[in-house]
C-alpha cells in the first residue's frame, strides 16, 4: 500500500510556518525574511530533487547512480572544505576521503546483500552516509585547528623533548577524534528511545512493517557510525602533518603554506 | 678550541643579525637584552626548534643539520617559560622523553624528584594538583629526564614569586654542577644572571653588543648600550 499526502493538505503547512513567522513579527526578531525565504527555498530544493530523483530512478542504475553519487560527493566536499581552507590539499583530501568511505560502505551493502543496486536504495542510503561523513570531517578539522592553537605550548614541549610530530600530535588527535565521534556514540546509545530515526519513520509511514524498517535502520545507523569514524580518523591523520615542517618544527596556522 | 660545544657563525634569523660566538663545555651563558631583541629566537636555534636563514650553527664542530633532530633535542634540552605539562601524572611527564628513546630505568624518577626537590610521593599526583612553582620543577625534571648535556632555559622563573625563584635557582645551580651541564639561559633578572651565569651575551635589536665573562659584563660594561641597559634594570 502506498500512502500519499493530498496536495491541498500540503498547502496547509503554511499554517505551521505562520507560527514562527508570527512570533518573529511580534517580538521583532528580524527573522521574517529568513523564515519566508528558507521555506520557499527548502520547498523548491525538495521539489527539484524530487524531479531529479524521478528522472534518475528511470535511468539505468549504472548511469543514474554514479551521476548522483558524484554530485553528492562534490557538493559535500565543497561544503566541508570551508572548515579547513587554511590547510593545503584540503579539497583533494576530503574528496578522496569521501570517495573511499562511499566505496567501502557500498561494497559492504552490496557484497553482503543488504541492499540491491537500485537508485531507490543506493542513493538515499549513500546520501546519509556522505552527509554525516561531511559533517564529521568538518568537525574534526575545526577541532584539530583549535587543538593546535590552544595546545601550542604542550606541542612545543613535546617536540623539544625529542618527540616526532606524530608523537607530539598524538594527544591533540585523540581529543579531535573524541570530539568528532562522541555525538555519534551518544546518538547510537539513545537510538529509538528519544526519537525514532528518520529513515525508520519514513519507511513505517510508507507502509513498511516496523521490523523491516528496523533492519534498514540498523544497516544505516551502523554504516553511518563506521563511516563517520573512518572520515574523522582519515582527515585528522592526513591533516595534522601540515602543522609541522620537515625540520619537526611547529608552524602557525597562518604560516601553513597554502598550496592545495 | 677543542672543547667548543656550540659555534654560531654569522647567523641571521628574523631580527637576529650576524650572530657569532662560541660556547664551550660547562659554560653557563646568559642571554640578555631588551624585550624583542631576539633572545628566545636565538635560544631556539640551539635545538632546532627554529633554523637560521643564513649562517651556520656548529654543534661539537659539526653542522647542526647533520644531527638527527629528536636525538639533538634529547641532548640539548629546553625548559620553556611556562611549564606546559602534559595532563597526566607527574611520573608520566617525567617518562615522556625517555620513553621515546626506550631509555628508562627503575629509580630514575625518584632521582629526578630529588634533583628538583619534590617529594617522591608526588610522582602519582596529577599535574593539575600542583602549584605554579611545583609545576616548573616538574617541567625542569622532565627535561632532565632525557639526560641532556646542554640545558636551554627560557626565563624559567619568570612566572614564579620571589620565594620560589630563589629555591629553584639553588636547585638549578646544584644540579648543573652535579651533572656538568652546559647552560644557555635567557633571563630578565641581572641578579639571576650573576648567580647562575659564567658568561654573558648582551643583544640589542638582534645584534650582539657584548659577549664575555658575565661579571665583567655586568660590572664593567664596555659599550654605552649595555651601560644604559644596566642602568635601567
Amino acid at each position: 500500500m502506498e500512502r500519499d499526502i493530498p496536495t491541498y493538505s500540503l498547502l496547509l503547512l503554511i499554517v505551521f510556518v505562520m507560527i514562527p513567522f508570527t512570533i518573529a513579527y511580534i517580538y521583532q526578531l528580524g527573522l521574517k525574511k529568513d523564515i519566508i525565504w528558507s521555506t520557499i527555498r527548502g520547498t523548491l530544493q525538495l521539489l527539484l530533487i524530487g524531479l531529479i530523483l524521478t528522472y534518475l530512478f528511470d535511468l539505468s542504475p549504472l548511469v543514474g547512480i554514479p551521476i548522483m553519487l558524484s554530485v553528492m560527493i562534490l557538493v559535500a566536499t565543497f561544503h566541508a572544505r570551508k572548515k579547513g581552507k587554511e590547510l593545503p590539499y584540503i579539497f583533494i583530501t576530503i574528496l578522496v576521503g569521501l570517495i573511499g568511505v562511499e566505496i567501502i560502505v557500498l561494497s559492504m551493502w552490496l557484497g553482503f546483500g543488504m541492499i540491491s543496486f537500485t537508485p531507490e536504495e543506493v542513493i538515499p542510503m549513500s546520501g546519509m552516509v556522505i552527509g554525516n561523513s561531511m559533517v564529521a570531517m568538518g568537525l574534526a578539522l575545526e577541532r584539530l585547528k583549535s587543538e593546535f592553537e590552544q595546545k601550542r605550548g604542550k606541542l612545543l614541549a613535546a617536540l623539544s623533548l625529542g618527540a616526532t610530530p606524530k608523537h607530539a600530535a598524538h594527544m591533540s588527535i585523540k581529543k579531535t577524534l573524541n570530539a568528532a565521534l562522541i555525538p555519534n556514540i551518544d546518538q547510537l546509545k539513545t537510538i529509538g528511545l528519544v526519537q525514532l530515526p528518520g529513515m525508520m519513520t519514513g519507511l513505517i509511514l510508507g507502509g513498511v512493517a516496523p521490523i523491516i524498517a528496523i533492519k534498514y535502520q540498523l544497516v544505516i545507523s551502523i554504516s553511518i557510525f563506521s563511516s563517520v569514524s573512518l572520515s574523522a580518523i582519515f582527515i585528522s591523520m592526513v591533516m595534522y602533518r601540515f602543522f609541522f615542517n620537515k625540520q619537526m618544527q611547529l608552524l602557525n596556522l597562518q604560516d601553513i603554506k597554502k598550496d592545495g | 678550541m677543542s672543547d667548543a660545544i656550540f659555534q654560531f657563525n654569522q647567523v641571521n634569523r628574523l631580527v637576529l643579525q650576524n650572530i657569532t660566538f662560541t660556547l664551550h663545555e660547562e659554560d653557563r651563558l646568559i642571554i640578555f637584552g631588551p624585550s624583542g631583541a631576539g633572545k628566545s629566537t636565538l635560544l631556539h636555534l640551539f635545538n632546532r626548534m627554529d633554523d637560521p636563514e643564513q649562517g651556520e650553527v656548529l654543534f661539537h664542530n659539526k653542522r647542526i643539520e647533520q644531527y638527527d633532530i629528536p636525538q639533538l633535542r634529547r641532548s640539548v634540552g629546553l625548559v620553556l617559560q611556562q611549564p606546559h605539562l602534559f595532563p597526566d601524572t607527574v611520573l608520566d611527564n617525567l617518562k615522556f622523553g625517555p620513553s621515546l628513546f626506550n631509555d628508562w630505568e627503575e629509580g630514575r624518577a625518584e632521582r629526578l624528584m630529588e634533583y628538583v626537590n619534590l617529594p617522591i610521593d608526588y610522582l602519582d599526583k596529577s599535574v593539575e594538583e600542583l602549584s605554579g612553582g611545583e609545576k616548573q620543577r616538574v617541567s625542569l625534571a622532565r627535561t632532565l629526564a632525557n639526560k641532556p648535556d646542554v640545558l636551554l632555559l627560557d626565563e624559567p622563573t619568570s612566572a614564579l614569586d620571589d620565594r620560589n625563584i630563589e629555591a629553584i635557582e639553588e636547585d638549578l645551580i646544584r644540579l648543573i654542577e652535579h651533572n656538568h651541564l652546559t647552560v644557555v639561559m635567557v633571563t630578565h633578572s641581572m641578579d639571576q644572571a650573576k648567580r647562575i651565569g659564567t658568561k654573558g651575551l648582551y643583544i640589542e635589536e638582534g645584534q650582539v653588543i657584548e659577549y664575555g665573562d658575565i661579571n665583567q659584563l655586568l660590572e664593567n660594561p664596555n659599550t654605552d648600550q649595555l651601560k644604559q641597559f644596566l642602568h635601567k634594570s
